[in-house]
């Protein structure tokens, strides 16, 4: 990241949403939102206005695991290294100003609209993790119970517990931990797709991580099906098996807490097992490892772009498999889970590929585009705007001398003449007539 | 898609290609049915 923000010619701008995007490929006009950070770029990141802060609210790096000032970074490796003012939880008291020697504190900044010209967008919006429903498998009532990436923040070695695995009710090391696969992912009531083997992968790696710091650890895994496809994964898998990790096969529907140590009963049966009896057993700590979901903010990008999503609410590519990279429309590219759940290796092949569609896309002087394109007879036109309505591709604009076709914009579906009462629209290459031709050929002998 | 997936469909069904189904206009149906077809599938 850091190498990525020292490039010329490579400009980042994080904190920051993306306001309105207009135009055709090689000639988009972008709006972005630089948000104010409330704090000026002569901040060098020297973190003397944290610990004087005293508005504290909960890290969202760390999943809510540990607090944070209202004055912040996000998180140690932040490029560029500025702090920022989290202005819901902000009293102004104006303490940070005084312990800042570089004066960098701002209370007034505002947010920046910046316009560019740009000739590709990437979209790499990326994957939240899945919020299971509150009391499922007792997520968020029962303290033992987390999510898997609340235990990638406590292993992490810059995290909370700087990696020391510690379970959330006493801060002790769980013995007996349970993972629970599936969770909101194969589900028919939830998201009946798969997470691409992603949360098999996590789990296998973090209990061969646990197991190696603190090999008296028991852990379980409930599993529905092991997804180790891909390379060295199925070795991944087996070295984990061989390394005293239990995998049981079973589908468990409910956990019950202990009142008295805060440990988790569950009741489960081993599906691959000839009798099929429940077996009760009590765990320090439940791993739920969820589904990977679209992001949240996935909406508000795919009105703006206008780019249609798949029936998973991931961004729909132009084709599942001949080519998973671009989108529909000429100049707006695909990368990483924005598409569909998928691996670091996968995403970072995608990225790549993004990288190289767009290139392709720039490096041409010309770009060719089909003539099925509608054509409007301004003669005709009553300037109804009918068709400004009904266009999907928002390629009609009403002029002053009648409807204007922009013909990059435009993708010949024919839905503006259609609903053009006046007749005054036409498909080239599909025209009326064509289509009369062709029906009155095929019921000519009837 | 018939094809491609090997569904078996009537003989007496003519299929006409469209770019989309929003292009499909009240006066071709009517022409359509006007010349002696018993029904119209709009299909994508």
């Amino acid at each position: 990241m850091l190498q990525a923000a020292r490039t010329k010619g490579l400009n980042i701008y994080t904190y920051s949403e993306l306001e309105n995007a207009n135009g055709f490929v090689g000639n988009f006009d972008v709006k972005i939102r630089k948000r104010a950070r409330f704090v000026t770029n002569d901040c060098n990141g020297c973190g003397a206005c944290e610990p004087v802060c005293p508005a504290i609210s909960s890290n969202e790096f760390n999943e809510g695991l540990n607090p944070r000032s209202a004055i912040y970074t996000a998180f140690a490796q932040a490029v560029p290294s500025i702090a920022q003012i989290d202005m819901t939880k902000c009293i102004k008291c104006g303490l940070c100003q005084k312990a800042c020697e570089l004066n960098a504190i701002d209370f007034d900044q505002k947010d920046e609209i910046q316009e560019i010209k740009v000739g590709a967008i990437v979209v790499a919006t990326g994957w939240d993790e899945y919020i299971p429903p509150i009391g499922m498998l007792g997520f968020n009532i029962y303290p033992n119970v987390i999510t898997q990436m609340k235990l990638e923040r406590i292993l992490a070695p810059n995290g909370p517990t700087i990696g020391h695995l510690a379970r959330p009710s006493d801060g002790k090391t769980p013995k007996k931990i349970l993972f629970i696969q599936c969770v909101g992912s194969r589900d028919l009531n939830k998201n009946t797709y798969c997470s691409s083997g992603v949360c098999c992968m996590i789990s296998i790696k973090n209990t061969k991580l646990i197991k190696q710091h603190y090999p008296d650890c028991e852990i379980t895994v409930a599993y529905m099906d092991i997804r180790a496809a891909g390379k060295d994964y199925e070795e991944y898998f087996t070295a984990s098996r061989k390394e005293g990790i239990r995998y049981i096969r079973t589908n468990i529907s409910k956990i019950e807490e202990n009142l008295e140590n805060h440990n988790l009963i569950i009741k489960m049966q081993n599906t691959l097992r000839d009798s099929k009896k429940f077996q009760e057993n009590e765990f320090e700590m439940v791993v739920l490892s969820c589904a990977m979901t679209p992001p949240r903010g996935i909406k508000k990008i795919q009105t703006l772009l206008k780019l249609e999503t798949s029936r998973d609410g991931f961004f729909k590519e132009f084709h599942a498999r001949l080519n998973p990279i671009d989108t529909k429309i000429p100049g707006i590219i695909l990368a990483g889970v924005s598409q569909g759940p998928k691996s670091i290796a996968e995403s970072i092949s995608q990225g790549r590929a993004a990288a190289s569609s767009a290139a392709r896309l720039m490096s041409k002087d010309k770009f060719r585009i089909a003539l099925i394109r509608a054509k409007v007879d301004k003669e005709k036109c009553a300037k109804c705007g009918l068709c400004e309505f009904n266009c999907p591709y928002n390629a009609i604009t009403l002029k002053d001398d009648g409807a204007d076709v922009d013909e990059i914009l435009c993708r010949g579906c024919g839905s503006c003449l259609a609903n053009c009462p006046s007749e005054a629209i036409s498909l080239r290459y599909y025209k009326e007539n064509q289509y009369e031709k062709q029906i009155d050929a095929i019921l000519e002998n009837t | 898609m018939a094809g491609t997936i090997r569904a078996q469909y009537p003989a007496t069904i003519r299929p006409i290609r469209i770019n989309c189904t929003g292009r499909v206009t009240p006066s071709l149906m009517m022409r359509t049915l006007g010349k002696g077809a018993d029904g119209i599938i709009v299909a994508g």
